[in-house]
């Protein structure tokens, strides 16, 4: 009679579980493979996700961030975005990531009577100034590269 | 049997994917409650945000949900580490963790990524007892687990990419590719017929040990590879000696005696107890004084009765009494956590400090008094 100190252990898994299993691995194995190479795609350089280039966060400088809208009676604004959003949005918008920077444009756009949203990054290295403007109603923000005037 | 084939069911110590599953569900709960809940002030602010994944936009995640998220995550991975782990809750486990981190762009900490994918090799990990795992002979038992060679694999890829990128980079990228070559093989270290693997395993341990202790790594990263690279890596001797000392406790007093089957005259007690249990444990999370913890636990304490189901009543054994047993242990130590740590203290000061910079006095205030009340 077995110990009921043992148990079994697990059984080998039968011909069709072996093919199952197989599929399955052989799609998480691939999809892992995948992933990081899809840095290679992005248009965002500083969006490191999921790539395994750093084991840290960004440590790329936040830029000087300044926001405008413009409403419908042709009266520009100028946005404190500081009191807007969380510190760390505000680094991610100063890093020019754009995923953010279009979000946080949209969402100055929900506000009433608002016909564009403008945002400018001044950065006094090699990703010099960047321009964003967004016209409200449209999909994604448009983007100017200057370098800096220094 | 194809190469192939041998090389993902070939047997493994059952001891390493045993260690494994508790140690990295036991991390987790800690990392969860003592990195990730102090910065939970940061969510919901300005009914901003922006997820990881397109499919999560427009949703934007406040500080309870994601307190509560983190909560129900930690102790049910805790309460899982402790007792028995089900297959369901960890399928809950990986989901919830993933969520806590998908759902907002601020928790971008590279790791987290990884634990998920751990999480789900989990999900198809043999689902052991101490019994099985560690058997009273000194014979270690083994059997084919191709979800920790799975594991191992995504361990390697890891390290693949990261020397990859350094080998890009004009870095050097030898450690990370020693790391990644030895995760390769070391999965076969414990059959038999590869004697030579075994002994080089020692060696083959000191490369992650070396890569975590030097480069620059955020958050617990290192303790979770050190305490995984020990327990794949080492000799099956020591895992099965070490295994045996951690789980004596669990294997005389948990595992208690299969006598025949059937329902006995326990069942109704066990029964009740179990409810009783279920609707207390949670209670205890009234203490933690964050917002969400107290709809997380809750939560948990659902997701435990989902998980023992007919087993709450048809078990002839006190099997439902250990599961609430764990369930308890995972909200006192959250609790204990929390009041021992400055967790909470960091939350409501980073909360403070946001508002006050936003203008949001009223809000300012209310964090202040709290940290003031937890100030260590």
């Amino acid at each position: 009679m077995a110990s009921v100190e043992t148990e079994p252990p697990p059984a080998q898994p039968s011909g069709k579980a072996r093919r199952r299993t197989g599929a399955f691995i052989g799609a998480f194995v691939l999809l892992q493979f995948l992933i990081p190479l899809s840095y290679l795609t992005r248009e965002d350089a500083g969006d490191e996700r999921f790539t395994w280039r750093s084991f840290t966060g960004s440590e790329a400088p936040s830029c000087e961030t300044s926001a405008t809208l413009e409403r419908a009676e042709g009266q520009r604004e100028a946005i404190s975005i500081e009191k807007l959003i969380h510190r760390d949005w505000l680094d991610y918008v100063g890093r020019n990531r754009r995923s953010v920077v279009n979000a946080f444009l949209q969402k100055q756009c929900e506000a009433e009577g608002v016909l564009q949203v403008e945002l400018v990054n001044h950065c006094d290295d090699e990703r010099g100034i960047r321009e964003y403007s967004l016209r409200c109603g449209g999909e994604r923000a448009h983007e100017t590269v200057r370098t800096a005037a220094r | 049997m194809k190469a192939l084939e041998r090389y993902w069911f070939g047997d493994v110590a059952l001891a390493r994917p045993y260690l494994v599953l508790r140690f990295v569900l036991a991390l987790l709960a800690f990392d969860t409650w003592l990195n990730m809940m102090p910065q939970g002030a940061k969510y919901g602010v300005g009914a901003f945000n922006v997820a990881h994944f397109p499919w999560f936009d427009g949703f934007v995640p406040s500080s309870a949900f994601y307190l509560g998220v983190l909560a129900f995550t930690g102790v049910l991975a805790l309460s899982q580490a402790l007792y028995r782990p089900h297959r369901i809750a960890i399928v809950l486990i990986a989901a919830g963790y993933t969520l806590g981190w998908a759902c907002s762009l601020l928790d971008s900490v590279p790791y987290h990524y990884l634990l998920s994918l751990y999480l789900v090799c989990f999900v198809f990990f043999p689902m052991l007892s101490a019994r099985a795992a560690f058997s009273r002979s000194d014979q270690a038992p083994r059997g084919s687990v191709a979800a920790y060679v799975l594991f191992c694999i995504t361990t390697a890829i890891v390290y693949f990419y990261v020397a990859a990128w350094s080998a890009a980079e004009g870095q050097p990228y030898w450690l990370p590719m020693i790391c990644c070559v030895g995760y390769l093989i070391i999965s076969m270290q414990d059959r038999v017929e590869l004697p030579a693997l075994r002994m080089a395993a020692p060696l083959l341990v000191a490369a992650p040990l070396a890569f975590h202790f030097l480069a620059p790594q955020e958050g617990w990263l290192p303790m979770y590879m050190i305490g995984i690279a020990l327990i794949v890596f080492a000799p099956v001797d020591w895992i099965h000696k070490l295994g045996r000392a951690l789980t004596r406790p669990a294997r005389s007093l948990v595992e208690e005696r299969a006598e025949g089957g059937g329902i006995d005259e326990r069942a109704s007690q066990v029964f009740y107890l179990s409810l009783v249990g279920l609707v207390v444990a949670p209670m205890i999370s009234m203490f933690v004084d964050l917002p969400g913890v107290k709809t997380g636990c809750t939560l948990t304490a659902i997701a435990m009765l989902f998980v023992m189901g007919r087993q709450l009543y048809f078990t002839p054994r006190l099997r439902p009494l250990w599961r609430v047993a764990s369930l308890f242990g995972g909200c006192f130590a959250l609790w204990i956590t929390m009041t021992a740590s400055n967790a909470r203290f960091d939350y409501y000061r980073e909360g403070a400090l946001d508002a006050d910079r936003r203008g949001d006095h009223d809000a300012a205030m209310m964090f202040r008094e709290k940290a003031d009340r937890y100030a260590p």
